[in-house]
C-alpha cells in the first residue's frame, strides 16, 4: 500500500514536471503562432534594446498589423558576435560596436553589399563619447588624456585585438593628442606610448575592463559615457567621470543581413529599421544615456557631460583608414614594439 | 548505515568528517552557498520575479526538454554501444572504447566548434545542406546533437561495467534452452541492466542540464529560441544582472541535487538487491 502511494506520487510529480515544461508548446488558444525576428547585438546596447526599444516596437507592430511579434536576440562582445555571424548564425539584423566589424561581415560574404551605408546616418544608430573614469576625489589628479601618461598612473584598458571599445579608446587617445594646435603624428604616438606604458591590465571586452575597475583594480579606465550614466543611476559609485577636452564619439552601426531575410519578413525588418531612427526610439536611447544622432534630442538628458571638442572616426578617414594607419601601424607595429623592447 | 554497522568495519567517527567539511567549505560549499545568498539577497519576491521572466522560464524549460531528449537518445545508443563493446569481440574494440570516452577529456568548446565546422553554413558538410534549406546548427536540433556527443560516455560508463560483470553463463543458459539472441537480450540481459540504464540516464540528464561549452558554440545563444539555462546564466552575468543569473543557477543546483539523490537511491536499492 505504501509502495503504491509512493509510486503514484512519483508518477504525478513526473507528469507535473513534463506538463509544466511543454506548456508553452501545447496547442492551446492562447499560444497562438506569432511573428519572429532575430537580432544580434553587441553587449552595451543590450539593456536599452531589450527593456525599451523592443517593447516599444512590439507595441507599434501590434497596432499596425495586429500580430504579436517575438524578438529573438543575443548579445555579447562585438568581435565575438561578428565571429558568430561569420559562422552563419541566421540573424536578420546586426547591431555592432564599430563599422570595422561591419566591414568584416562584408569581406566574409555575410553581407553581399555594404548594406549599412544605405540606412539613415550611414547606419549609425546612436553615439557615446569616450571618457575617463577615476577613483572618487580624483587622487591622481587626472584632468585629460595627457595626465594618463604620468608616471605612477595604473590604467585598466580593454584589449584592442578583441574589443570594439578598445579600438574606440585608442582612437580617442590618439585623436585627442592630434587635435591640439600644430600637433602631428609624432605627438599622437608619444601620447599612446605614455598611456600604454601605464596599462596594467588588458581585459577581453569593455564590459570586462569595467568589472575589473569596479572591483578596485587600477587608477583609471577609458570607457563609454553611456555606461557610467546607466550604472550610476542604480549603484553607489566607486568612481567619478572626467571629461577630456577632446574625445571621440563612438558610433554604433546597424545593418540588415539581407541573405537571412525571407521575402515575407522584409516589411517587418524595414519597419524595425525605420523605427530605430524615429524620434520615439532615439528618445529612448537618450533616456538611457546614449547620445542621439539627432542633435536636437540630446538636450533631454541633463546627465550628458560637456565635451569642448568632440570628433568622429570620419575625421580620420573612416574606420578602414584608421584601422590600417593608426591601430595597426602606429599602435600595434610601433607603440607596442617600442614598449616591449 | 545499518549494514555498515553490522559489517563491523566502519566506526562512527566525527573527526574525519569534520576535517573533510573544513577542507570542502571554501572549495565547494561556500561557493554554492554564495549562489543561493545572491539569488535571495533581494528577497523572495525578487527571486520569483527574476525566475518568472519570459527569458528565464524559456531557458529552464528548453534545458529540461533538451536534457530529456538527450537522455532518451543516449539510453538507446549508449546501451547499444556498451553491449557491443562488452559482449562482442572485433579488432579495434579497445580503440573504439577510448574514442567513445573522449568527450570526457576534450573541452566541450572544441566539440561545439567541430560540430559547427562540420554542419554549420560554412562547414564541410553544411556547405552542401545550406542550399537545400537544411541547417541543423543554431536550432534546437543542433543543441541536441552537441549534448548527445558530450554526454555519450556517461551512459556507456554506467552500463558497460554491469554488462562486464554479468556472468556469461546466464546468457549461455538462455541460448541452451533455445532463446534467440534478441530474446536473450530482452529477457536476460536487459533486466539486469535496468539499474545501470537508469543511473546512466539520470547522469546524462544532469550533465545535459549543465552543459555550456558546446552549447554556446552551436546554439547562437538566441534567447527564446536556443538559449539554455546555463547560457542564460552566463548572459545575465555578462549583463550585470547578478540576481537574475543566480536565481536560475540556484534552481539548477537544486535540480542537480535532486537528480544525484535519485542516482544514489537507485544504486543503494540495487546493492541491497544484490546482497539478498
Amino acid at each position: 500500500m505504501r509502495r503504491l502511494v509512493v509510486l503514484l506520487a512519483a508518477v504525478a510529480g513526473g507528469l507535473a514536471v513534463v506538463l509544466w515544461t511543454v506548456w508553452p508548446w501545447l496547442p492551446l488558444a492562447k499560444n497562438r503562432q506569432s511573428r519572429t525576428m532575430v537580432i544580434y547585438g553587441f553587449a552595451i546596447v543590450e539593456k536599452t534594446l531589450t527593456k525599451s526599444i523592443f517593447p516599444a516596437f512590439q507595441k507599434k507592430w501590434k497596432e499596425r498589423t495586429g500580430e504579436d511579434l517575438e524578438i529573438i536576440s543575443s548579445f555579447g562582445g562585438s568581435g565575438t558576435m561578428t565571429n558568430q555571424l561569420i559562422m552563419g548564425v541566421p540573424a536578420e539584423v546586426a547591431i555592432l560596436s564599430t563599422e570595422l566589424d561591419m566591414q568584416r561581415l562584408y569581406r566574409s560574404g555575410v553581407l553581399k553589399t555594404e548594406s549599412w551605408k544605405r540606412l539613415p546616418y550611414g547606419g549609425v544608430m546612436n553615439r557615446t563619447p569616450f571618457i575617463i573614469l577615476v577613483r572618487p576625489g580624483n587622487p591622481k589628479g587626472i584632468r585629460d588624456f595627457d595626465d594618463l601618461a604620468k608616471r605612477g598612473v595604473r590604467i585598466v584598458h580593454p584589449d584592442p585585438l578583441v574589443s570594439g571599445a578598445a579600438n574606440w579608446a585608442i582612437m580617442a587617445e590618439y585623436g585627442a593628442a592630434l587635435r591640439k594646435p600644430g600637433a602631428k603624428e609624432a605627438q599622437g604616438k608619444a601620447l599612446l606610448l605614455g598611456i600604454w606604458r601605464n596599462v596594467v591590465s588588458q581585459a577581453g571586452s569593455g564590459r570586462a575592463a569595467r568589472t575589473q575597475f569596479e572591483n578596485g583594480f587600477g587608477d583609471a579606465l577609458i570607457t563609454y559615457e553611456q555606461d557610467i550614466i546607466a550604472t550610476t543611476e542604480d549603484h553607489v559609485s566607486t568612481q567619478e567621470a572626467v571629461y577630456p577636452r577632446s574625445t571621440i564619439l563612438s558610433e554604433h552601426t546597424v545593418t540588415p543581413i539581407d541573405k537571412h531575410i525571407k521575402p515575407h519578413q522584409r516589411e517587418l525588418i524595414q519597419a524595425f529599421l525605420d523605427f530605430l531612427w524615429s524620434d520615439e526610439a532615439q528618445m529612448l536611447f537618450v533616456q538611457d544615456g546614449f547620445r542621439s544622432v539627432k542633435e536636437r534630442l540630446n538636450g533631454a538628458n541633463p546627465r550628458f557631460g560637456v565635451i569642448t571638442d568632440p570628433f568622429l572616426i570620419d575625421d580620420f578617414g573612416g574606420w578602414g583608414e584608421a584601422k590600417r594607419n593608426i591601430i595597426d601601424r602606429i599602435w600595434k607595429d610601433e607603440v607596442l614594439k617600442e614598449l616591449k623592447s | 548505515m545499518k549494514s555498515n554497522d553490522m559489517a563491523g568495519q566502519k566506526v562512527t567517527s566525527f573527526l574525519p568528517a569534520g576535517f573533510l567539511l573544513v577542507v570542502m567549505l571554501p572549495l565547494m560549499i561556500l561557493p554554492l552557498a554564495a549562489v543561493f545568498i545572491y539569488a535571495l539577497q533581494e528577497g523572495p519576491k525578487t527571486f520569483m520575479a527574476t525566475l518568472t521572466t519570459r527569458d528565464a522560464l524559456f531557458a529552464l524549460r528548453f534545458s529540461v526538454i533538451i536534457a530529456f531528449a538527450t537522455a532518451a537518445v543516449n539510453v538507446v545508443l549508449g546501451t547499444y554501444a556498451a553491449y557491443v563493446l562488452s559482449k562482442t569481440r572485433f579488432p579495434g574494440r579497445e580503440q573504439l572504447g577510448i574514442i567513445l570516452n573522449l568527450p570526457v577529456a576534450i573541452p566541450n568548446v572544441v566539440v561545439g566548434t567541430s560540430l559547427l565546422l562540420l554542419w554549420g553554413p560554412i562547414g564541410i558538410l553544411g556547405k552542401f545542406l545550406e542550399p537545400l534549406g537544411i541547417q541543423p546548427m543554431f536550432t534546437a536540433f543542433g543543441v541536441l546533437l552537441a549534448h548527445i556527443f558530450v554526454t555519450f560516455p556517461y551512459m556507456v560508463g554506467a552500463v558497460k561495467p554491469v554488462l562486464d560483470d554479468l556472468p556469461v553463463t546466464y546468457e549461455e543458459a538462455a541460448y541452451t534452452i533455445g532463446a534467440s539472441r534478441r530474446q536473450t537480450f530482452y529477457h536476460v540481459v536487459f533486466p539486469a541492466l535496468r539499474g545501470g540504464i537508469i543511473t546512466g540516464a539520470l547522469l546524462t540528464f544532469a550533465h545535459s542540464l549543465g552543459e555550456f561549452g558546446a552549447t554556446v558554440m552551436v546554439s547562437g545563444n538566441l534567447r527564446l529560441q536556443t538559449q539554455t539555462a546555463p547560457l542564460y546564466i552566463f548572459s545575465q552575468f555578462e549583463g550585470g544582472n547578478i540576481a537574475a543569473a543566480n536565481s536560475v543557477a540556484a534552481i539548477l543546483a537544486v535540480i542537480s541535487f535532486f537528480l544525484f539523490s535519485l542516482i544514489l537511491y537507485w544504486n543503494r536499492k540495487r546493492e541491497s538487491k544484490k546482497a539478498r
